[in-house]
């Protein structure tokens, strides 16, 4: 391998490393505030890729592209605390919350992407990428756009860990995260706190939803994969931090730059999964921490 | 007759389908303490829960400072149990409603929340006080030194005696009107003890009310004036604090025997 393919590849995986930390802060977000797994991630997915693009499309409503996502995420944040409150919430008093949380979301996955068939229809659709344009930095050639998305993939993620640390409604989501029943005796509003960790996930989702729209074609299903990696990042970093997803996802895509260039397309996703359970058998709490549920 | 700030009348609750307590009638007045006395595994901390909204009351009322806590009714009929949902059977408790009112419960051996260090689960517990100023944090600070040091602390590096002390520190900013402790001094040492009596003391001097659990007659003594003994789920006794006997002898009141 020479260098200069090297580094072609390593630029590769930042950027899919980018992708993943977006799709598995958000994921781990609910996992370690609510204790229960979304299925319908994938679908948030899908969904904020084809919000966007009705935004920002000349076919639709044609703004350009940054109010378009803006507006995406404000839409993503209230369909998250929605879906919260349709499907999660009713069931939250159960013992088998867990379990009932995985047939809901998987079933509210399955409504948000029949209904995104029966809106948008099954033609695939592009989203324009964000910025064109390229720039030239010691030999590596930087599309605008991935220079863009990697940017303000830092800039949400540092912003939301902020949140979470700093700011009132932060606090309290963490508080309870780790104990909600003393949240609870505290007085906190822990179905508002709730739907607001759904509603941050949901716009995470959304954004990545919406940059892979405008690398890849979109359908309906496009959330399925995106679900996976991201699954795989929460499992093979832990989520003892706020952090440790992220780190795992620049991991898990380098990682999948590098086989897809050693082994092949179709091999990626076997050398990804093999390397997560090694690292399941030699720490099982993950690369990055303990595999517990703490904010 | 004084006016009473906390009323329970026919309380009674468990966890289904098992019933803990039943017809508990309980009556605090303004500026008043109580203490519940009774065996482990009688009930007195899945009531406190029940009073608090954790748990969901099978029957009977609660009124809190002429506000009553619980939506009207029974529970629902043993069908309508089975339908446990939320969007079924709507809870007849608000825990945070019932917070907001300034009713704090400091549940038994709290962990609280184990990544936030002291001063953000205090800051956290004045989030929850919204229309009342609770306890200012120097006022916290007098109150538990220990506190203050440890401020920068991640919970869940603090000692257990420490952990009680936030635990009532943020009770205190929570803005309480009423304050429920139930063990506080539970596997703590003789020292520590001492010291979160005397800071418990304190507290009531403030003129607060303090609803009190504990095993040890001793250290209810010195802080409440009416003790109701808890016995098989039942309030089986109630005496004013100058006939409260001691250890022995309630453990012979509630077991008939010596013990």
């Amino acid at each position: 391998m020479d260098p200069e393919t090297a580094l072609a590849i390593f630029k590769g995986g930042i950027v899919l490393g980018a992708l993943y930390a977006l799709m598995a802060t958000g994921l781990s977000l609910v996992w370690t505030t609510l204790g229960i797994f979304n299925f319908a991630h994938g679908a948030f997915i899908a969904l904020g890729a084809y919000v966007a693009w009705q935004f920002s499309s000349s076919d639709a409503m044609a703004l350009p592209i940054l109010p378009a996502v803006f507006f995406t995420c404000f839409v993503m944040f209230a369909v998250g605390g929605i879906i919260y409150f349709l499907l999660v919430k009713p069931f939250e008093r159960r013992a088998d919350v867990v379990l009932i949380a995985v047939i809901t979301t998987l079933a509210g996955s399955a409504i948000i992407e029949n209904g995104l068939l029966l809106i948008w229809g099954p033609r695939a659709k592009q989203i324009q990428p964000f910025l064109s344009g390229e720039l030239e930095l010691a030999g590596i050639r930087l599309a605008m756009s991935e220079i863009l998305l990697l940017c303000l993939v830092l800039i949400i993620l540092l912003g939301i860990g902020l949140f979470l640390r700093y700011t009132r409604p932060g606090r309290a989501m963490r508080a309870v995260a780790q104990n909600r029943e003393s949240a609870q005796l505290l007085g906190l509003d822990v179905p508002r706190l709730y739907a607001i960790a759904f509603g941050l996930s949901a716009l995470t989702a959304g954004l990545a939803g919406s940059f892979v729209g405008t690398i890849r074609f979109m359908n309906p299903a496009m959330g399925a994969e995106p679900l996976m990696k991201a699954l795989i990042v929460v499992i093979f970093g832990g989520v003892a931090r706020f952090s440790s997803p992220i780190y795992a996802a620049f991991v898990i895509g380098l990682l999948e730059a590098f086989s897809i260039y050693a082994f092949g397309l179709y091999w990626a996703p076997a050398v990804l999964f093999f390397t997560m359970i090694v690292v399941l058998l030699v720490k099982p709490e993950g690369l990055f921490g303990r595999y517990q549920r703490t904010l | 007759m004084s006016d009473v700030v906390l009323e329970v009348r026919g309380l009674s609750g468990g966890y289904e389908p098992t019933q803990i307590f039943r017809d508990v009638d309980l009556e605090v007045t303004a500026g008043e303490s109580i203490g519940i006395f009774g065996p482990n595994g009688h009930g007195k901390t899945t009531f406190l829960k029940t009073l608090s909204g954790l748990i969901d009351p099978w029957a009977g009322d609660v009124f809190f400072t002429g506000m009553r806590l619980n939506r009207e009714g029974q529970r629902g009929s043993r069908k309508w149990r089975n339908f446990n949902y939320d969007a079924v059977t709507r809870r007849r408790m608000d825990p945070k409603q019932i917070a907001r009112a300034g009713l704090i419960h400091v549940p038994q051996g709290n962990l609280l929340f184990p990544e936030l260090t002291v001063i953000e689960t205090l800051a956290v517990a004045e989030t929850a006080a919204t229309d009342r100023r609770g306890w200012a944090l120097d006022e916290i600070h007098a109150l538990f030194p220990r506190v203050a040091e440890r401020r920068n602390h991640k919970i869940r590096f603090l000692s257990g005696g420490e952990r009680q002390m936030v635990s009532i520190a943020a009770g205190l900013i929570a803005a309480p009107r009423m304050l429920i402790l139930d063990e506080p001094t539970l596997g703590l040492s003789p020292r520590i003890r001492q010291e979160l009596c005397a800071a418990i003391r304190t507290v009531r001097e403030t003129g607060l009310s303090i609803i009190l659990i504990d095993q040890d007659v001793a250290f209810l003594e010195q802080i409440i004036d009416t003790l109701y003994l808890f016995d098989h789920g039942r309030i089986s006794g109630r005496m004013e604090r100058d006939e409260m006997p001691d250890h022995e002898a309630l453990m012979v009141m509630l077991f008939g025997e010596r013990h």
